[in-house]
């Protein structure tokens, strides 16, 4: 249902459980409850959206399908965040990889972080079965495009690991706009698959609704508060539900903003702490050959090489293709003017890496005094290393696929020729606001764990202080991930659904 | 029950780094305003017609003028390119400003303000910027590229990121970079 359509533009409930938020994490929560034979119901502050709507036009689509227009950055605008807007969240305009967390990262946690029962092994049952729901499968190698292959032909050229991927579409038209929403329905995500099968058990779902509180007495979540949007974004109206369990699924900056907005529980100042991003830069090559790295699926080969989730590793660095359209290119190619447009008539010859970090530095999210969320994220000087490692390896990669010319766009651009001149090259040079940073996904600001001290939710999701409010997205994670987190949030969000039910049955 | 806000704590070096530039910067800009009011805002003019969605029409000017710097098209490209003006970027980026939350139609703001009359002070250029030559109108916007401050090399991103996504969204400027564009709704014969 979409609120800008509901008549009149209000409205209030009395429900077993809402959920906020319909990604990844919201979208199972929801349907779980609804199988249990609960009054369930979502809210989502985005529009519904779905392939017919998707015109894989980047002016059009980035407005529609990224949390301000894609435009949302870190306080000190060193790092651009990505996130989803929308029925689906995120799954909508991700590029399908599907990876579980590592089993060091799971271990990491029950070891370091008082999570308990979420081992490898307790995960696995659910891992397996999203997979099942979501058609996850491996990428098959006749699918790699020309940016892909290049990345493959580099790993084996110098000996280093890497492998395909794997991902959750079926009937894939390799057409290269999954990041503007799949025009085929192609993609096995939240909004295809999830959620039909959560309103088919009997679950609501309402659009273009956003929450701005949760109501709660310090010790027991009763509900929430919202506002109908407009089709222009103005609030038309109020919603107020009354519910026995809370589940929020917006994203750990979207949650943990709504948590400081309605003033939850936080005796040990956890909350919204220990954002991690996976912050990444990019490193593009020039080829005599065509690439044409548009077309085709974006991902679907990564190298490891550089990539450890045991903890203490030096080795932090996740590599993968990172093609943009012509809009994203622009953006990123260094310069203005004749010199930009003359590079820019080098596009179809562009081969494009990302060198994302594991990250290690915490950071936080705050409300500014417009409410909204700000997203702080000072980066540590072992992370910021391990971007400079990353670039270079991206280019070393390149040249050795074949490249005759690698950019790193740093301010001064780096230009180089061959592999040789990596070596003398000042990686000090390489750090935020001097390479344009991206970071696609945020985590780790409501984390679980049994201390509360150092977490803000029980291993079980439930908030430490308040009885009835979960978490079930990537907030839950005391740790970077080291990988593209849909699967460990959808996973862990059926994982911890008995629970919700429990709770949201008086238990 | 209630619901209550609850302020963030603290905060980390470079968001307070954020604050004493800005503030600085706010300072500046009230300081110099009284001036620059008297001296530096007249004479703008928006096409008759043309109605605005957010800028004010001095930003709006410099917005267009900074876009043809900055989409500016080299030998070939003025043989094969429109012009950030034959696409209208300044009004297409009005546009995207006007769906924009507070906070990015502010810093806008004041980036262009500072654009304007501040930027070609720091190059030793007295006029303000939409006075300016276009060779020197380059050299301002190449200033804040490689600024020493963190903010306005970032500010000037966003500039350029918007100019770009005005004059790259068509189609017009595809075939040059033999960009075949999206396959939906296209017509028959090809994106020209």
């Amino acid at each position: 249902m979409r609120g800008r359509d509901l008549q009149p533009p209000s409205l209030s409930l009395d429900v077993d459980a809402v959920v906020v938020g319909t990604g990844a994490g919201g979208s199972v929560a929801l349907r779980e409850l609804a199988r249990a034979g609960l009054d369930a119901v979502a809210f989502e502050e985005g529009a519904h959206l779905t392939w017919r709507d998707f015109d894989q036009r980047e002016d059009h689509m980035l407005g529609q399908l990224y949390q301000d227009a894609g435009a949302r950055a870190t306080e000190d605008m060193a790092i651009r965040v990505l996130q989803g807007r929308g029925v689906g969240g995120s799954t909508v305009h991700n590029t399908n990889l599907c990876k579980r967390p590592a089993d060091a990262i799971l271990e990491l946690w029950a070891r370091e972080y008082g999570v308990e029962g979420a081992g490898p092994g307790a995960l696995r049952p659910s891992f397996e079965a999203i997979e099942r729901d979501l058609s996850v499968s491996e990428i098959d190698p006749s699918m790699r495009n020309a940016n892909n292959d290049l990345l493959r032909a580099g790993c084996d050229a110098l000996g280093w690991r890497g492998g395909p991927l794997k991902h959750n579409r079926v009937g894939c038209a390799e057409s290269g706009f999954c990041e503007l929403g799949c025009s085929y329905d192609a993609k096995q995500n939240a909004l295809k698959v999830v959620l039909p099968q959560a309103v088919e058990a009997g679950a609501r779902v309402y659009a273009d609704v956003q929450v701005v509180s949760i109501v709660h007495d310090g010790h027991r979540a009763g509900g929430i508060r919202g506002v109908i949007l407009g089709e222009d974004g103005a609030p038309r109206g109020n919603v107020e539900v009354r519910a026995r369990v809370v589940v929020l699924a917006a994203s750990a900056v979207g949650s943990a903003a709504l948590a400081r907005r309605s003033g939850l529980p936080d005796p040990h100042s956890r909350l919204g702490r220990g954002l991690r991003m996976h912050p990444g830069a990019i490193v593009a090559a020039r080829f005599e050959r065509e690439i044409a790295g548009w077309r085709g699926i974006p991902q679907s080969y990564e190298c490891t090489e550089l990539l450890s989730h045991e903890p203490g590793s030096a080795k932090r660095v996740w590599i993968v293709p990172a093609f943009a359209h012509p809009i994203g290119a622009a953006a990123t190619i260094p310069g203005f003017g004749a010199a930009h447009m003359a590079a820019m008539r080098s596009y179809k010859n562009l081969a494009v890496l990302t060198a994302m970090v594991h990250d290690e530095t915490s950071g936080e999210i705050a409300l500014g005094p417009d409410d909204r969320p700000v997203i702080r994220y000072a980066m540590l000087e072992s992370d910021r290393r391990q971007l400079a490692l990353g670039l270079v390896a991206c280019a070393r990669l390149l040249f050795a696929a074949g490249a005759q010319h690698v950019t790193i766009p740093a301010v001064p651009p780096i230009h180089l020729s061959s592999a040789g001149e990596l070596d003398a090259l000042d990686l000090s040079v390489l750090r935020p606001h001097s390479v344009p940073l991206t970071a696609v996904h945020p985590m780790g600001t409501m984390a679980m764990g049994e201390d509360p001290r150092i977490s803000v939710v029980r291993s079980t999701g439930e908030h430490h202080q308040l009885r009835g409010l979960f978490v079930a997205d990537g907030s839950l994670f005391p740790t970077s991930l080291g990988g593209p987190p849909q699967i460990g949030i959808y996973g862990f969000a059926l994982h911890l659904s008995p629970r919700m039910v429990d709770r949201a049955r008086g238990g | 029950m209630r619901s209550a806000r609850q302020g963030g704590k603290g905060g980390l070096l470079s968001a307070s780094r954020r604050r004493l530039l800005e503030g600085s910067l706010a300072v500046v800009l009230l300081v110099g305003g009284a001036v620059a009011a008297g001296l530096r805002t007249r004479d703008y003019s928006v096409p008759a017609g043309r109605k605005l969605e957010v800028l004010a029409p001095w930003q709006w000017v410099v917005l267009r003028d900074a876009a043809a710097r900055i989409a500016a098209p080299d030998e070939i490209g003025s043989a094969l390119m429109p012009s950030a003006g034959d696409l209208d970027v300044a009004g297409f980026v009005d546009g995207w400003l006007g769906r924009m939350n507070g906070r990015v139609v502010r810093d806008f703001a004041r980036f262009m303000a500072y654009l304007e009359h501040f930027a070609p002070l720091a190059c030793g250029l007295l006029p303000r910027f939409t006075k300016l030559t276009v060779s020197e109108q380059d050299r301002v916007l190449a200033s804040l590229e490689a600024s020493h401050s963190d903010l306005l090399r970032a500010g000037f991103e966003g500039l350029k990121a918007l100019v770009f996504m005005g004059y790259y969204r068509d189609p017009r400027t595809w075939s040059t970079l033999g960009y075949d564009g999206p396959f939906v709704g296209r017509p028959r014969g090809g994106w020209r």
